[in-house]
């Protein structure tokens, strides 16, 4: 017999997939010189569309297909998070195309086939559909990245990513398929329960950490952050922002699923291990970003080490922990979203990302310059922004895990960091510019940039509402276990 | 009559910073006046708090709260007892001054004003809060605005100057932020509640063990924003090249605020762990005076002289603050107010000079009295509170520092009598070199301090070095009631 799907669960999924499949028909059959972006136009609605059905699914909950799709709370929360992500590249891309004047309509289909990807990841409850769904957001994160066809540094870029991308789609597969041969299964529950009651072998510890792997390649942990800082230079702009935040945040969606659920009866043994991955991957991330002359170079060594910070939460392996990650998250979205919006915009009129051509953007644009002021500040974790209360959660729960070290590491690590990015604060406020003409900002940009800032606002003055937000989405994960 | 709550002193500024947002960046006069009503009603709520403040009753008084993150136990915690009461009214002064003399800044005027009102409002939230959280994350957020008006109006080595002071702060910061969480934790009430904490461990103190690696985290932390010996080095470099107004608020009442963390968090609610520690940091406190005023005595800059004078007398507060009984105590918490005014005063005369000169160098400077005889008048008078004479304030607090410390640091308190003399031949030498001898004729065009109002900060500060040091019995009240019960319960915990 076959088993009853519950469809109400997975309705998001099958409406972008409808929506995808539209707008490729759309694009096939309509005719070709119609050059104005009405598929971003219409992608915008539908996106709208899609964040309202959102907001109703809140109290959906449950698993189908045989136990490998589930919508729990963490899922529902993520799901949320992708999408306002994709308002922010849309409008992004928007924005890129418009100074590049390249065809853009594919580029729009394969954001929203990653968009598909990113949250079949966020529901899948089986190491088969995770492999899927991490497949289809990254095979369209490899054509993402090496859109720019005639630009070399795109082409490397891509290939890059693609050669270390399936090496670690490669662990993966060896780790899940050991996993299967430990415990005869794929799917979390099954696994769990064998964690539950099995202690750790060396094969099931060679599994788990070939998973492990796999997710540090994502979230740009060290020592699998190679690919990162040629990627995110020379990927289009909107790309680098999607896997600074999009991915990124899908590996830690995938790292607390897996050590706060499936594996957490082995935390004992993983615990320290991240620990000191954490330790490493902040203190290397700050330390090469100092030397970095390329503003998207930089922000791609940031980002390694806010995954670092990151990481930190899982090490503490507690409810607040993960809740920590999540926020952090949060935090993380609207403060470098805003960020590659600023570069975005101020590359569209100079076709430029070096930092030193950013010397005097608040007399050239006050909003660019102010925006980039907040979300470099946030970045660095100083109040009232939204990445210090993100980096003050991580810091209790490791000090509550007792790792007191890590903590010291990351105070060291907090004013490392915070010296280049005022070194960036200088140029913007300081310095004079060289080139003194005003950079124009659209009014639909102005609003974008707004709801950033409101963003990073918000959460770092009213942490309350979002912090309950992502212990809810913790206590509510399918097969949590502490 | 419906009492003002402690909000307002927030608010007010709050809502003149939103004005000043939407003000057109030319309509200077504008700006200007906007910014000062922001400053001053707040200095005038500052003087009601103080007043109202009933030191019989003693205690926290005016609370108010309201839950925050409910998860964590942070709430916004506002209400004043003797100690942060005295602080507020310090920066009322301090602040309504520093807008006074900000009128020689011309460029970028509005982003000035607006960045300085951010600063002062950190520093009010960080003096008026009662949670542990909310203290810090006020006191962070002057740190960016602070960068920025250094580097942006400042002088000399302003970039260099602005970034070590910042990555300094914020080390100590971020260092002592560790201390608090762990203290948190420590706790175990799943609250930041500073007197829910302090209730708690008067009755279960922390295992020796845990208070004794807690303690130095908060007290280095926080040391390092009070210029603790050897952390001290960002203090001159940032003073000399911020903006008057900067160094005014940064000197006068930001650095302060590492004080009364310690006194808050360190000693009241760690004492076992503060007899341990803090006769270490009373040895470090001597270097300070010493070691600092003796870099004094050698400098040629007004603002570097006052730079170190003003970490050298940092050490007569770490030195008051490890004595543990009333009198250093009570001589610590007048010290912080006595030390903000008269830095406070002294800077914004130096910003005066330096305004008409632009030169700081003592060596090109001298006769200043025969032009602006009112601005020298003025210096020598700060100058000589500094110094220590009595009849200022300064006077009072040293003295009972010093009285306070005798019998536990005898040979400390002799070396830091030996400061005063330092502190003397260094302020002697200023006064005698700048302000004294004959004109150089390139400074024959200088004029002094004329209208009513661009005196009135310097005779604001100045009247209140001396009434304070002629009748310390007001104040002394005050920080007694509170002072008293924290000298009780450190030895209660002795026992």
């Amino acid at each position: 017999m076959l088993p009853i799907i519950h469809w109400n669960l997975i309705s998001l999924e099958v409406l972008m997939t409808i929506i995808l499949v539209m707008l490729v028909l759309l694009d096939i059959f309509l005719p070709k010189d119609v050059r104005d972006d009405w598929i971003g136009t219409l992608s915008f609605i539908f996106l709208f569309g899609l964040i309202l059905f959102w907001i109703d699914q809140r109290d959906i909950r449950g698993v189908t297909f045989n136990k490998m799709f589930v919508m729990d709370s963490l899922a529902w929360f993520f799901k949320g998070f992708f999408l306002v992500v994709m308002v922010f590249i849309f409008a992004m891309t928007r924005q890129y195309f418009k100074s590049l004047g390249q065809r853009r309509n594919e580029f729009y289909l394969l954001l929203w086939l990653a968009l598909i990807g990113l949250c079949f990841i966020a529901s899948s409850a089986d190491f088969l559909l995770m492999f899927i769904a991490i497949e289809i957001l990254t095979i369209s994160l490899y054509v993402l990245t090496a859109y720019l066809k005639s630009d070399k540094l795109s082409i490397e870029a891509g290939m890059k990513y693609l050669i270390l991308g399936s090496l670690a789609s490669g662990f993966f597969l060896y780790g899940m398929s050991l996993l299967y041969g430990v415990t005869r299964s794929t799917g979390f529950e099954m696994i769990q329960s064998f964690v539950n009651t099995h202690a750790m072998t060396p094969l099931s510890l060679f599994a788990v950490v070939l998973i492990f792997a796999a997710v540090a390649f994502k979230i740009a942990a060290v020592p699998f952050h190679m690919w990162v800082p040629d990627v995110y230079q020379g990927a289009p702009t909107p790309v680098t922002a999607l896997l600074s935040v999009g991915s990124k945040a899908a590996g830690f969606l995938i790292l607390i699923r897996l050590f706060f659920g499936i594996f957490a009866g082995w935390h004992p043994q993983w615990s320290l291990v991240l620990a000191i991955l954490s330790a490493i991957t902040m203190t290397y991330g700050n330390l090469v970003a100092i030397y970095q002359t390329n503003i998207k170079r930089l922000l791609g060594y940031s980002s390694i080490a806010h995954a670092g910070f990151l990481l930190m939460g899982a090490s503490a392996g507690s409810m607040l922990g993960a809740a920590a990650i999540n926020f952090y998250l949060l935090g993380y979205l609207f403060t470098n979203l805003a960020a590659f919006l600023v570069i975005v915009l101020f590359s569209a009129e100079t076709h430029r990302d070096e930092i030193e051509d950013y010397a005097g953007l608040s007399k050239r644009s006050g909003i660019l310059a102010f925006s980039l002021l907040l979300s470099l500040v946030s970045l660095a974790g100083i109040p009232p922004l939204a990445g210090f209360f993100g980096k003050f959660t991580l810091l209790m729960a490791v000090v509550n895990r007792g790792y007191i070290w890590l903590a010291l590491v990351a105070a060291v690590n907090i004013v490392i960091s915070l010296y280049y990015y005022l070194m960036i604060v200088k140029r913007i406020y300081v310095d004079l510019p060289i080139n003194a003409s005003p950079i124009a900002v659209s009014l639909s940009m102005r609003l974008i940039l707004g709801i950033a800032i409101f963003g990073i606002v918000t959460i770092g003055i009213f942490q309350g509402p979002f912090l309950d937000a992502a212990l809810t989405a913790v206590k509510g994960m399918y097969l949590f276990h502490l | 009559m419906i009492l003002p709550d402690l909000s307002w002193i927030l608010l007010i500024p709050l809502l003149g910073l939103g004005t000043l947002c939407v003000i057109p960046p030319d309509n200077i006069s504008l700006i200007r006046r906007v910014s000062g009503i922001a400053v001053f009603l707040p200095f005038l709520l500052s003087i009601w708090f103080f007043t109202s403040y009933d030191p019989v009753r003693g205690g926290f008084q005016f609370i108010e709260k309201i839950p925050w993150v409910v998860p964590l136990g942070i709430s916004y915690h506002l209400g004043i007892d003797g100690i942060n009461s005295l602080l507020v009214l310090l920066l009322g002064i301090v602040s309504l001054t520093a807008v006074l003399i900000s009128k020689p800044v011309t460029e970028r005027v509005k982003e000035y004003h607006i960045l300085l009102l951010t600063v002062i409002i950190g520093t009010y939230g960080a003096f008026l809060s009662l949670d542990i959280f909310f203290f810090y994350f006020f006191h962070e957020v002057a740190a960016i605005p602070v960068f920025l008006m250094i580097a942006i109006w400042g002088s000399d080595r302003r970039e260099h100057a602005a970034m070590k002071l910042t990555l300094y702060l914020t080390l100590g910061a971020s260092l002592s932020l560790i201390g608090l969480i762990a203290l948190y934790h420590a706790t175990g009430q799943n609250s930041f509640d500073l007197i829910q904490t302090q209730q708690y461990l008067a009755l279960h103190p922390l295992p020796i063990e845990v208070q004794y690696w807690i303690f130095p985290l908060i007290v280095m932390g926080f040391g390092i924003t009070l210029t603790l010996w050897p952390f001290y080095t960002w203090a001159p470099e940032g003073y000399a090249a911020a903006p008057t107004a900067v160094s005014m608020l940064h000197a006068g009442v930001l650095k302060k605020m590492g004080a009364y963390a310690i006194i808050r968090f360190g000693i009241q609610l760690m004492p076992q762990a503060a007899h341990v520690w803090m006769p270490i940091i009373a040895v470090l406190a001597v270097f300070n005076i010493i070691f600092c005023g003796l870099v004094a005595l050698t400098q040629r800059d007004l603002k570097y002289i006052f730079g170190y004078s003003s970490c050298s007398h940092m050490g007569y507060i770490l030195l008051g603050l490890a004595c543990f009984n009333t009198i250093s105590l009570n001589g610590v918490v007048f010290f912080m107010f006595a030390h903000g005014v008269m830095v406070a005063l002294a800077f914004a005369l130096i910003g005066f000079v330096f305004h008409q000169t632009h030169t700081r160098d003592l060596d090109k400077l001298g006769g200043m009295s025969q032009r602006m005889p009112f601005i020298a008048a003025c210096f020598m008078m700060a100058a000589l509170a500094s110094a220590g004479v009595p009849g200022f304030a300064n006077f009072v607090a040293e003295i009972m520092v010093l009285l306070g410390s005798w019998d536990q640091f005898r040979l400390p308190a002799v070396l830091a009598v030996l400061g005063l003399v330092i502190t003397a031949i260094y302020m002697l030498k200023t006064i005698r070199l700048g302000f004294h001898g004959p004109l150089k004729p390139q400074w024959a065009q200088l004029t002094d301090a004329q209208t009513p109002l661009a005196k009135l900060p310097y005779v604001l500060l100045l009247a209140v070095l001396i009434l304070v040091g002629c009748w310390p019995s007001f104040l002394i009240r005050h920080i007694g009631s509170t002072t008293n019960m924290i000298v009780a319960s450190m030895h209660n915990s002795e026992q």
